[in-house]
């Protein structure tokens, strides 16, 4: 509750965070309860290509004569679902790492920190984009595990030093006087006190997540099935979107879905960082 | 000294062993993989005997196909060592070294110069945000920049593309140099080459700016609220000897530590921005030879860009001692335990967390 009511001083005093997480949530309800709602038919009309915005289609149609807003709708949620399933993933095996080899150290800690450094050095992009188009895949799981091939590993870093601080306080020397086993003691005693660093770059996960699979959609380095706006760029430019001025709402709709959402979770973070950060509050 | 460097040099070679044999292991052992795939779509066509077929697979991938496991694995990698990557399936008449080596020039060149002009922006206007902290121009920069850096570097290309390529035709659309200009060391050709390089470094720099503003930011209010900087303005230093020696260098020290972080970031960028702006690099090349499973080529391009990561890395390292004499000499770093900055304490990498 104490949480709560500290995010809500901050969010009230930061109007560019409480616009973010309000952003954030609509997308989260719009991924949730959207589907249901809106569909894309299966009706494709040539006549109706390329139609300005209109009632009917509030964003204007593609180049089959499907409404835009529509596609943009339903396409949130296997764009949210992949983001957050590879955020979960990064988040979970950095943090177990992190806190394994910061606790314990000695040889465990200099073996998988060697690891840690070589995923570290290997740039995560290219690898992201080898591993897709050879495994090529249209599982959410699969790919969320591709695309956080390499992020686990800075966080695992980041955890690992604080967790080798933690590990000389008094809490930490009382549960071990107690005899606590390793799984209590990385669970219960140290876990909580990486949280908030955890929630951040959880925030932060998600949208290098969301950036990374846009770009293979776009790229179509993942297999173009289904509907997800990576796939609807990746269509309007295969389809000429660049060199037609009536298709620049068809182009420039799921750009700004994506740009809203990154920027929406960019200033939510800032606010969250500044609730758990209490130095950063009085500066 | 020494030992700093042979340690930083044989991770770097680790990482290539590594990367060089994930690349054999997706190329020949996973299930479904590329080479089994060649063979099987041989044997589809006919016409080869099997002999030909063993020989059409040797010369693109450079291995024997029935030869043992660890005997291919072994053949590999002595090819790698001579500089031999195999022969793209596309276009058999050349080699992919001979490829990439005509594609890495332009995207060295494209990374170096969008990431120097992005540092060097980006610690300015970061240095300004933290010398008038509260001012209303430095809250106002401070949301300029990082809506700025949470924009995808592809979608300001496609939008530059749109406005600056075809809406209005002022920039060419792809290609590194105009065909009408001789290649050498002369002016047109220098000229046609920024002149295609410009909208590549400007996406990149428009995305990445922001990141190296809000760390700089970040870094330099920390040293201006750290005690040393109170004592040597107690001490009545100038105001310049204090903004230089003290403010400046200490809060560039995470910079630093940030470029070798960074770099990985521009070029897996840089695969985005090249195959938009049709801009023959190396990820142009990977980005089409996935599009027409050319895994060869496509292998050799991801080894060759981690190695220019690397070497970029070893670069920054070597440049690191310059910045921090404490970790040239471990034992000056003893006397002063409480630093500002530790190399670990991870900086979020500029632009998110997929490097």
């Amino acid at each position: 509750m104490r949480f709560l009511s500290d995010l809500w001083r901050i969010l009230r005093n930061d109007k560019g965070a409480l616009i973010g997480g309000l952003i954030v949530l609509i997308y989260c309800l719009v991924a949730v309860f959207g589907p249901i709602f809106v569909q894309v038919g299966d009706e494709q009309d040539a006549s109706q290509a390329y139609l300005p915005p209109s009632w009917e289609h509030p964003l204007g149609t593609d180049s089959l004569g499907q409404g835009v807003l529509e596609q943009i709708i339903v396409g949130t949620r296997p764009i949210m679902i992949v983001g957050v399933l590879s955020a979960v993933i990064t988040i979970v095996v950095g943090v177990a790492i992190g806190l394994l080899t910061g606790y314990v150290g000695g040889i465990v800690d200099t073996v998988i920190m060697r690891i840690t450094d070589i995923f570290l050095t290997i740039p995560g992009l290219p690898l992201i984009i080898v591993l897709a188009s050879v495994i090529h895949t249209t599982n959410p799981f699969v790919l969320a595990c591709i695309l956080s091939i390499t992020a686990w590993a800075g966080l695992a870093r980041a955890i690992r030093s604080q967790a080798m601080s933690l590990r000389s306080s008094d809490f930490v020397e009382a549960a071990q006087l107690q005899g606590v086993s390793l799984g209590n003691m990385i669970g219960r005693q140290l876990l909580p006190n990486v949280g908030p660093y955890v929630a951040i770059h959880f925030l932060l996960a998600i949208t290098g997540a969301i950036y990374a699979s846009v770009g293979l959609f776009l790229l179509g380095v993942a297999p173009i099935s289904g509907n997800n706006w990576g796939i609807m760029i990746n269509l309007a430019m295969a389809q000429g979107a660049l060199y037609t001025t009536d298709s620049a709402f068809y182009l420039f709709s799921p750009m700004a879905a994506i740009v809203i959402l990154q920027v929406a979770f960019v200033f939510f973070s800032r606010a969250l960082d500044s609730v758990f950060n209490p130095r950063l509050r009085v500066q | 000294m020494v030992s700093y460097i042979a340690k930083r040099l044989a991770m770097s070679l680790l990482v290539i062993f590594v990367v060089v044999s994930l690349s054999f292991f997706m190329i020949r052992l996973m299930p479904g993989n590329p080479m089994a795939a060649l063979e099987a779509q041989l044997r589809m066509q006919g016409g080869l005997s099997e002999v030909e077929i063993q020989q059409r697979l040797n010369t693109v991938y450079g291995v024997t196909p029935d030869a043992p496991v660890w005997e291919q694995y072994l053949q590999y990698l002595w090819g790698v060592v001579r500089g031999d990557l195999g022969v793209p399936i596309t276009n058999p008449g050349t080699t992919v070294v001979a490829v990439i080596a005509e594609a890495l020039p332009w995207t060295i060149m494209v990374v170096a110069v969008s990431l120097i002009i992005s540092f060097l922006i980006g610690v300015a206007v970061g240095a300004v945000m933290a010398a008038f902290q509260n001012s209303r121009l430095s809250q106002l920069m401070t949301f300029v920049v990082s809506l700025l850096s949470a924009i995808p570097s592809y979608l300001v290309a496609i939008a530059l593309l749109y406005f600056l390529t075809s809406v209005y035709q002022v920039f060419p659309s792809g290609g590194a140099y105009s065909i009408d200009v001789t290649p050498g060391f002369n002016g047109p050709y220098l000229l046609s080459v920024l002149y295609h390089a410009f909208l590549p470094i400007t996406a990149t720099v428009i995305t990445s700016f922001g990141g190296w503003a809000l760390g700089m930011k970040g870094s330099a209010v920390s040293v201006l609220g750290s005690e040393y900087v109170r004592a040597a303005e107690a001490r009545g230093l100038s105001e310049r000897r204090i903004t230089q020696s003290y403010v400046g260098r200490n809060s560039m020290l995470p910079m630093v530590t940030q470029l070798a972080l960074s770099i990985g970031f521009m070029f897996g960028g840089s695969v985005f921005i090249e195959t938009y702006f049709q801009y023959p690099g190396l990820g142009f090349y990977m980005i089409q030879s996935v599009g027409q499973r050319d895994y060869s080529l496509m292998m050799g391009c991801f080894l060759l860009i981690t190695v220019s990561v690397i070497i970029t890395n070893l670069l920054v390292d070597l440049l690191y001692p310059l910045v921090d004499p404490r970790i040239a000499s471990p034992a000056a770093r003893k006397r002063a335990p409480d630093t500002p900055t530790d190399p670990d304490q991870e900086v979020l990498p500029a632009g998110g967390t997929i490097g």
